[in-house]
């Protein structure tokens, strides 16, 4: 039986935590997260963050409340030396906290698993065979996706365009309303490909051709760089000047680069280009 | 119960006090080290025959000349016999180079190290230099020396290095000596390019020159004074 002190606590506790609580939620519903909007990707990333911020405030609020609140009002006496009296089980307040962690941590993690799938589902169920250029429409239904070969070396990233003669470029450079295919490599260590502003990370490991997928949705310029320390000059592995061109900006802009690239010998595409010999000279 | 007298108290406090010291000269000695060996800065030196036509345009046309080598320790023009590592790679004199902002910078580089490959072929054309090609005199392969303006090495396995500034745009291949040109002879590469605003620039080789390393990026690669530096523009 919870006598009548008790009673107050809980009232003041939870009246303050329910004005507190619709003051940080709507406060949270404010904050613009990253990455932004510059694809479907960081569009579904950014709304997961806003959505866990907001899950999450009450939560914040509910625990510092009550060790704030704690501190003040279950203060124990100047001179006392004893712990006040053992609670022992309280199954109804067990059961509450359990089943709301359980149902926040599920609801987060569905979510989550929802947005990845589709950013893969979107492209994954067709012919890797058009690579880009076999229609005027670059990447604009999920049969039609546009593949970009990401190379890391020691210390830029390269990008290799298969469905325009392997052209190679100094920036990635992507058509909007696009399914990008991004194979990521490596021509000697372990780097990490962060396209930041269009929410794709993935490591760049050498021998291995590593997918990703981006859904590109405004224009603009984006930022590259390595996520992964990789040696002395690792800090100035970033490019700002990746961008989502228009579509007819990005076949001009490829079919340039194709042509500018004729008398330049490039190793056919491949999946990767592994490094060899491991150990260079004596 | 804790007390700050008595023995126990002084020698606990000797022995912060004396590994404080120890810790702090080693980091002072690192510092003083760093800044030991931080490659000295070189200023560009007016162009006396410019190679850009800036005329009219307020800019200025400076060149740096430097000396690229397989061991820094025997090179021709100016060689570090006492450096710590006499068989690295390396840009000598220094690897730090200071130039005038909005200006045009004109490289003249003798490289004197024999090919060692690009990993990337794409790096063999040269990229964001004024007129788009570069000017080398070179030997062939009967050792005869020949000179012409180029926009690219014709072989990605003949580059000895390169010179790329990633920020500025600028990738600029370096045909490596041919073992058939005479003893004490190198190439000589000249190109031009345009720097802007102040800054400081990252430049490096792409060519994993860094021999007896794990894909030969360690070593000369990994260390500054040798194969990567800075363009500082002011």
């Amino acid at each position: 039986m919870v006598n009548r002190p008790e009673r107050t606590h809980t009232l003041r506790l939870a009246i303050a935590w329910a004005v507190l609580s619709v003051i940080g939620v709507v406060v949270a519903m404010q904050v613009n997260m990253p990455p932004g909007d510059q694809s479907q990707q960081s569009v579904d990333e950014s709304s997961l963050l806003r959505l866990m911020l907001i899950l999450s405030t009450p939560v914040f609020i509910g625990v510092v409340l009550f060790v704030l609140y704690s501190a003040f009002a279950f203060r124990q006496a100047p001179g006392a030396l004893e712990d006040g009296p053992p609670r022992l089980g309280n199954a109804r307040m067990q059961w509450a906290w359990v089943i709301a962690t359980a149902v926040i941590v599920f609801l987060l993690a569905g979510i989550g698993i929802n947005g990845l799938s589709n950013s893969v589902a979107a492209t994954s169920f067709t012919s890797s065979s058009s690579l880009g250029s076999s229609t005027d429409e670059v990447g604009s239904s999920a049969g039609n996706r546009l593949q970009v070969q990401v190379i890391a070396q020691q210390w830029y990233f390269t990008y290799r365009y298969p469905g325009y003669g392997g052209a190679e470029s100094t920036h990635l450079v992507i058509p909007v309303n696009a399914n990008v295919e991004l194979h990521v490599t490596s021509t000697d260590i372990i780097h990490s490909f962060w396209a930041y502003q269009l929410g794709v990370k993935a490591d760049a490991n050498p021998g291995v051709d590593n997918i990703t997928y981006v859904t590109t949705r405004k224009t603009g310029f984006f930022t590259v760089r390595c996520a992964e320390l990789c040696g002395i000059w690792h800090g100035n592995m970033v490019d700002t000047q990746g961008e989502v061109v228009s579509q007819s900006d990005f076949a001009a802009w490829a079919s340039a680069l194709q042509s500018s690239q004729s008398d330049l010998k490039l190793p056919p595409y491949a999946p990767e280009y592994f490094p060899s010999p491991r150990v260079k000279g004596t | 119960m804790r007390t700050t007298t008595g023995p126990r108290f002084a020698y606990r406090l000797a022995v912060v006090v004396v590994a404080v010291a120890v810790l702090s000269a080693l980091v002072a000695l690192f510092i003083g080290r760093f800044i030991e060996t931080f490659p000295y800065t070189m200023s560009s030196e007016a162009a006396s025959q410019p190679r850009v036509a800036t005329a009219g345009s307020g800019q200025t046309e400076t060149v740096i000349h430097v000396e690229v080598v397989g061991a820094v320790g025997a090179a021709i023009e100016n060689p570090r016999p006492n450096d710590p590592h006499p068989t690295w790679v390396g840009y000598l004199p220094t690897t730090t180079y200071k130039v005038p902002a909005n200006s045009v910078v004109t490289m003249v580089i003798d490289q004197e190290d024999t090919p060692s490959g690009l990993r990337n072929p794409y790096w063999s054309k040269a990229q964001g230099i004024i007129g788009g090609t570069f000017h080398m005199s070179y030997f062939d392969d009967q050792g005869n020396p020949q000179e012409g303006d180029f926009s690219k090495i014709d072989d990605a396995a003949t580059a000895a290095h390169t010179f790329a500034i990633p920020d500025l745009g600028v990738f600029v291949p370096l045909e490596g000596l041919n073992t058939a040109a005479p003893a004490g002879s190198f190439n000589v590469i000249t190109f031009s390019f345009q720097v802007g605003k102040a800054g400081v620039y990252h430049w490096q080789c792409f060519v994993p020159c860094g021999s007896g390393t794990i894909y030969g990026n360690g070593g000369p690669m990994q260390t500054l004074g040798y194969m990567g530096g800075f363009l500082v523009v002011q």
